[in-house]
């Protein structure tokens, strides 16, 4: 494949991903996973370093498999969590979407996201900007997320941040 | 608003706790205890091990006045004010770092790092009147720093008692977090700071509040119940049966100078961090404090530092910003020299439970925006929240406290759906205690309402 066909179906995967949290259509947003990609939202070190190993050092979110986020969608849909009742409205803007280390088999994919979130029941609205790193890998689901790493350039968080405005 | 002395309505004779919700959403109460609570008592700045070398620095928030703790070249650490003496612009921008020198942005004095003025930019050039040469340039001190156990708590006034007497009877509970590790406890690398808009109590009450677990962290729990067949769900984080956990004993102590402590005894003591290491602690304290490592334990050091000992080990600290505002950071606090794979799964719980990227935080913070709302309405005359367990609640020490060698002003004890409130009784007397005190020494001073 050429360079401009890997950058087609990186930037169809995550408009794609975007679309779904944004619809909260959960399941399908969950198919785009591999059973055991790594998702990770480092916390940053101090001002001006984010950290780099979350083994030994604090994360937002870290989940070494899909079964991390398969938990956030059931707290999700339990009814049961004052956050997510009502659950906020998220509009996620991907951006800037670059692949590279290409292969056959994998690719990396740089991105920058601005999702703003709004609160129904306060009615306020926040947003959280950065970039995202998606590995995306081919196998005989076709392309699937291997990894994902959310970095929060604003991280000061709110009151509450959750997988779906990520 | 000037006479506080009605806002905690404190009659034990009569079974009554009750606390007038302007405490908790009357700008002008926030005011005022801007000074005469977070100015007028010792303040959680930060640890020791956060400072270990010469020159190392670090920034800290005593209410809206900024800090700095400088570790000066002979050794001692010491806090000032992080405001340059020339314009009163801050001092240090960067949260930490190591600097011999501070050297201000604006116009370039700079100071040591015993905060003593080392150059005023251009002096001989200068012109000085001789006024000026009378005036102090160095920084200017806090009115009392001092340490325990690796903490480092500093205060604006220098009439507080001396630390350890402020900290009293909870140095035991202190203890049990700060001993944990045989080379001292650090904070693992990674901040996790938030802003809820509601007012500080809120985090104040909840981090004691075992009577919410059962209502606000359902889902939670339905999560948990969820990975506890060892199929689904992420297992990095270790599973506790809450079925158990429910027919559990518990209590709650409060202590002099508004300081309070939970307990909970713990079923599956396996799945917490510390019992990866429990006979080396036991070895090097003794078997009392070893099985009350093992406990839950949650502890407030009055007004807004917590110890939460639960699944991973939390230190919290809160800085009201507004009456309706107020900045969150949280802290992973672990032994110094622990073996990676612990320290992988102590993450992996902290995480979990406490972020408020978690499965827990997020819900108690929506909790306490809910009730910046509520408590604004003028129909509700006080909250009604600090009346469980009180029928129960004996003066002084309890059984479970005696043994532990600890006498605390009041304890209580039951199962755990007791979920007793009386923690809240140390809280509120002190903040009210403060309130008057505060109010009283400005009144004698004359300078109520000075500012």
């Amino acid at each position: 494949m050429n360079p401009a066909t890997y950058g087609a179906i990186a930037t169809r995967l995550l408009y794609r991903e975007a679309a779904l949290l944004d619809e909260r259509r959960w399941d399908e947003w969950l198919a785009l996973f591999a059973q055991n990609c790594e998702y990770w939202v480092p916390t940053w070190r101090n001002e001006e370093q984010l950290t780099e190993d979350p083994q030994s050092e604090l994360s937002h979110i870290y989940y070494a498999s899909r079964a991390g986020l398969e938990d956030r969608i059931v707290r999700i849909r339990s009814g049961r969590s004052p956050a997510s009742t009502p659950l906020r409205r998220t509009m996620h803007s991907v951006t800037n979407i670059e692949a590279t280390g290409l292969s056959g088999e994998s690719m990396a994919v740089r991105s920058s996201f601005v999702n703003h979130i709004f609160d129904p029941h306060h009615r306020t609205t926040v947003s959280v900007f950065g970039w995202y790193e998606h590995t995306l890998a081919y196998g005989s689901g076709g392309w699937l997320i291997a990894r994902k790493k959310v970095v929060l350039q604003n991280d000061q968080l709110p009151a509450m941040i959750d997988i779906y405005c990520l | 608003m000037s006479d506080f002395s009605q806002l905690v309505d404190d009659r034990p004779a009569e079974g009554i706790f009750r606390v007038h919700p302007d405490v908790y959403s009357d700008p002008q109460v926030f005011e005022f205890e801007q000074r005469y609570v977070f100015e007028r008592t010792w303040m959680f700045l930060g640890l020791e091990s956060q400072i270990a070398h010469p020159h190392d620095y670090l920034l800290a928030w005593i209410g809206r006045l900024p800090v700095l703790i400088s570790h000066g070249a002979d050794g001692v650490r010491r806090a000032f004010l992080n405001v340059c003496r020339h314009k009163g612009t801050l001092l240090c921008r960067l949260e930490s770092g190591n600097r011999k020198f501070h050297v201000c942005p604006y116009h370039g004095w700079a100071y040591d790092s015993a905060g003593r003025i080392a150059d005023v930019k251009d002096q001989a050039s200068g012109a000085y009147s001789a006024g000026f040469a009378r005036e102090d340039h160095n920084l200017v001190p806090l009115g009392a720093f001092a340490s325990y156990k690796g903490l480092m708590f500093g205060s604006v006034s220098a009439e507080v008692p001396p630390l350890a007497e402020f900290l009293g009877e909870l140095r035991f509970f202190l203890d049990l977090a700060m001993e944990q590790g045989p080379q001292g406890m650090e904070f693992v690398p990674g901040r996790v700071g938030f802003t809820y808009r509601g007012n500080w109590k809120a985090q104040l009450d909840n981090s004691s509040d075992a009577y919410h677990l059962t209502s606000t962290h359902v889902s939670f729990m339905e999560v948990q119940r969820r990975r506890a067949d060892l199929v689904s769900g992420n297992q990095e984080a270790r599973q506790f049966d809450w079925k158990r956990r429910f027919e559990q004993q518990g209590g709650a102590f409060t202590f002099k100078n508004g300081h309070n402590a939970i307990w909970l005894n713990q079923s599956e003591s396996s799945k917490r961090p510390i019992f990866s290491r429990i006979d080396e602690v036991r070895e090097r304290l003794g078997p009392l404090k070893a099985e009350w490592m093992l406990r839950l334990r949650n502890l407030t050091v009055f007004p807004s530092m917590q110890i939460a000992d639960s699944t991973s080990l939390l230190i919290r600290t809160f800085r009201p910003v507004a009456v309706d505002e107020t900045e969150m950071r949280y802290y992973c606090l672990a032994p110094i020299g622990e073996a990676p794979e612990v320290r992988q799964w102590r993450l992996r719980q902290f995480e979990d439970f406490f972020n408020v990227s978690g499965f827990a935080t997020p819900d108690d913070t929506t909790m306490y925006e809910d009730m910046a709302v509520g408590l604004r309405a003028r129909q509700i005359d006080a909250v009604q929240g600090y009346y469980r367990g009180m029928a129960d609640c004996v003066q002084g020490a309890d059984e479970m406290a005696r043994t532990a060698g600890v006498t605390p002003v009041s304890s209580v004890q039951g199962q755990f759906d007791l979920q007793a409130e009386t923690w809240g009784h140390a809280l509120y007397r002190e903040w009210s205690r403060l309130m008057a005190s505060g109010a009283e020494a400005e009144r004698a001073a004359g300078t109520a309402g000075a500012r």
